[in-house]
């Protein structure tokens, strides 16, 4: 921020000047005093001196000091120590190390004041730089109020600079003392704000506590250079009468001793609020582990982990499997195998009775008084068998063993159910996940079926001006049973075929797809329907499992001889409209299904029929699924609804004709699709004169 | 789907009652499959209260047939309705399999 860095420049630059503007004119003062002599030099000068240079340090520390937004607080206090409470150890230093300044102190009394002034500028700067370094350690997770309360101790604190300002002698106003008094005990208020003690782990706090405790001696060492000098005759000026500095001294002072004792005191229970934390940080890696797709293997390793660490035992293992089998994998620390195998059979001992109840957590504080145990010799006192299940599903057992009597307490097993409720719930996560992925895989896969099934059925037939076709064909699930298909023999002649095949979904459409097959394969040779129907049996015998069959009809159109021969095999009767007689009707031919009959004698159960067509004529060819298909009342669409639709829309194209029969077995059904549903309309047209 | 048996003699009766759909029929397919089944000689279906047969029922009939016939055990329906008779017909099983009107001409035809 270029304001900051403005303000930054600034005040350093004031401060600097008028620290060295304060020192010539102390001197000036002290030569003044000292011969006697006037000169340029005011005491009101040095005054106003100070308090510009107070402001600047402060100023400057204001916006050095940045927010504290991590938990990190060793480093500030490093800070404050460095670079504020060194200049009292330095002071410190030269005075007690050369013992001579002294004596030339009090012979001297412009290195007196000279080095009183140094003291003051060290003073000066270590104040600011620890009462900011303060603010920011109050306002660690800050309320609105608290924010609010430090601003106007901030302000307050700023306006006793006035005291010097307007040069009142403070002490003469008892009024003014109380003031201050009162703005005092408000500093004390504030220094109860430590709430960032409680961040900082065992060994942050010892650091803390050292570098808070030489913070204290800096302040100390101050205070007593400080108030050394203040009475000495030889001194002009005196800082002591500075209210401001008295006050964020004591201020400094209050906050660091009450963060000292604070820590110093906090000491026993870290180790508690340490374990929480870890606690917590633990359970946050179990829920995020299948965010960052770790498998089952590696939750229970960090349930065991984060268990061990939360319940202090001293011998723990993790049984778990699929439903926990005797073979399950283990994670074992510190349990000797046969230990292990000692305890779990006192264990089936000794809860014989409540074997049933698996979900049941087992704890024993006492192992050695007891009665199943006492034999064991262990050397642990407790024992705590945590299971890990859910409604559904066992997952395994955890037991824990401490070598301490009472070792498990209600808050430990709290602690520890709370681990393995979670570890449950994220490896049921885990496994719903990888079950919906597969789930993904099969329907993508099954999306495929559909689409290779779906090339396999024409879309649209060969155009002619002799006839109509139009075809309608909708699976009930992604891939179906039902399909039809057409070859060209001839210039003038075309075979149409249509089947349905037993049961539903892949198996289905896979015998579907031979049925193709076999179609293009037999009908290279230019067979009869019937002839088709029974090789067309006799290959199909030979793949179709025993329970499968197929339904099929075959129509050879020839429309130079203006005539169909088809052959029926098992499958829907063929419905026809004559427009010759005006009359809608079925054909009543017989014949069996494909793969019902394997052998030879299937020749005998396949009757061929050829019908002469005149043009006009309509022919509607169809799977089970339409004449099946039911209402909502269960009531089947029926062969006779089929020929009424046809004996009232004959007239019209194939294509409509088709719509108006689909139309309405949807409204019959009311667009409920229990089966495949296929159906093609033929209408013949006169025999073009040039053809 | 309901499926009971009772037996007299060499006859088991099989009284099918509901729809025989694609799951229904595994349960007729394991009756049907039941070694036991072969000590009987005459096998009569009832099919009064069939009110659907889907493929994979026509099927399970349809596989055991062949087992039947070669161990002479007749395969008798009796008591079918209308619709249900009609899917046996468009398929040609009628001409395969025997199909009466009554449980008495079941009897009859078995006796034969």
């Amino acid at each position: 921020m270029p304001k900051d860095k403005r303000i930054k420049r600034l005040s350093f630059f004031t401060g600097c000047v008028s620290w060295v503007l304060l020192l010539v004119n102390v001197l000036f003062l002290a030569r003044q005093r000292h011969e006697g002599e006037a000169n340029l030099a005011e005491p009101y000068l040095n005054n106003l001196l100070s308090v510009i240079f107070i402001l600047s340090v402060f100023l400057y520390q204001r916006y050095r000091v940045h927010a504290q937004r991590t938990a990190e607080f060793t480093a500030p206090l490093q800070a404050v120590l460095l670079k504020g409470g060194a200049g009292a150890y330095l002071t410190a230093l030269l005075f007690f190390g050369y013992p001579s300044i002294q004596e030339m102190g009090t012979n001297n009394v412009f290195l007196l004041d000279a080095f009183y002034q140094v003291l003051f500028g060290f003073l000066v700067y270590f104040l600011a730089k620890a009462f900011y370094t303060w603010r920011q350690f109050i306002l660690y997770q800050k309320t609105k109020d608290l924010m609010t309360q430090w601003k106007w101790f901030e302000i307050l604190v700023a306006l006793s600079l006035l005291v010097p300002l307007l040069n009142v002698e403070y002490m003469k106003h008892i009024f003014l003392i109380l003031d201050l008094g009162l703005l005092l005990a408000y500093g004390l208020y504030l220094s109860v704000n430590l709430r960032w003690v409680a961040f900082l782990s065992l060994d942050k706090k010892w650091l803390s506590i050292f570098l808070l405790a030489a913070i204290l001696l800096s302040i100390v060492l101050f205070s007593h250079f400080l108030f050394q000098y203040s009475d000495s005759p030889e001194l002009v000026v005196d800082y002591t009468d500075n209210p401001f500095i008295l006050i964020t001294l004591a201020f400094v002072f209050c906050y660091t001793l009450s963060s000292l004792l604070v820590a110093l005191f906090s000491l026993p229970t870290s180790r508690v609020f340490e374990q929480k934390n870890a606690d917590l940080l633990s359970f946050q890696r179990l829920t995020q582990s299948i965010q960052q797709g770790q498998n089952e293997e590696e939750v229970y390793a960090l349930l065991f982990e984060s268990v061990i660490k939360a319940s202090g035992a001293d011998a723990a293992w993790l049984e778990y499997g699929e439903d926990a089998k005797p073979s399950a994998r283990r994670h074992n620390e510190s349990a000797p195998d046969p230990l292990v195998q000692d305890i779990k059979r006192a264990l089936a001992q000794s809860g014989k009775d409540k074997q049933a109840d698996w979900n049941h957590i087992f704890i024993n504080n006492d192992l050695r008084h007891s009665s199943t145990f006492k034999d064991l010799q262990l050397p642990f006192h407790s024992l705590l068998v945590m299971p890990l299940a859910s409604n559904k599903r066992r997952y395994g057992h955890l037991y824990l063993l401490r070598e301490v009597e009472q070792g498990f307490d209600q808050d430990t097993i709290n602690v520890v159910q709370s681990f393995t409720n979670q570890t449950v719930l994220t490896i049921e996560n885990l496994r719903l996940l990888e079950e919906s992925l597969q789930n993904e895989r099969y329907k993508e896969e099954l999306k495929i079926a559909s689409l290779v099934q779906d090339r396999l059925i024409p879309k649209t037939f060969p155009t002619d001006t002799w006839f109509e076709i139009s075809s309608y064909s909708q699976a009930a699930k992604e891939v179906g049973g039902d399909f039809y298909d057409f070859l060209q023999l001839s210039e003038s002649r075309i075979a149409i075929i249509i089947g349905d095949v037993s049961g539903k979904g892949i198996s289905a459409a896979f015998h579907m797809a031979q049925m193709k097959g076999i179609f293009h394969g037999l009908m290279q040779q230019d067979l009869l329907p019937d002839e088709f129907m029974v090789q067309a049996n006799s290959a199909l015998s030979r793949c179709l499992e025993r329970t499968s069959f197929i339904t099929s009809a075959l129509y050879i159109i020839d429309y130079k001889m203006q005539g169909v021969s088809f052959a029926r095999a098992g499958h829907c009767h063929t419905l026809y409209y004559n427009a010759m007689m005006e009359d809608t009707f079925y054909f009543q031919t017989e014949g069996l299904g494909l793969g019902i009959i394997r052998d030879a004698s299937y020749a005998k159960r396949i009757h061929r029929l050829h019908y002469d067509y005149n043009p006009g004529d309509v022919m509607v060819i169809y799977t089970d699924g339409i004449i099946e298909a039911r209402s909502e009342d269960q009531e089947e669409y029926g062969e006779d609804r089929l020929k009424y639709m046809l004996s009232q829309t004959y007239h019209l194209e194939a294509e409509d004709i088709k719509s108006a029969i689909m139309n309405d077995v949807t409204d019959f059904t009311n667009d409920t699709l229990h089966d495949d549903q296929t159906l093609l309309v033929i209408k013949f047209k006169p025999r073009q004169p040039n053809t | 789907m309901k499926i009971k048996h009772t037996i007299s003699d060499n006859t088991i009766t099989i009284s099918l009652d509901g729809e025989l759909d694609a799951s229904s029929s595994v349960m007729l397919d394991e009756e049907l499959s039941n070694p036991s089944i072969m000590m009987f000689s005459k096998i009569l279906v009832d099919c009064k209260n069939l009110n659907y047969i889907s493929s994979a029922g026509l099927g399970v009939f349809i596989s055991h047939l062949q087992r039947f016939e070669d161990a002479q055990i007749k395969l008798i329906f009796f008591n079918m309705q209308e619709k249900v008779r009609n899917v046996f017909e468009i398929l040609g099983l009628d001409l395969l399999m025997t199909i009466v009107g009554s449980y008495e001409e079941a009897v009859t035809i078995a006796n034969d």
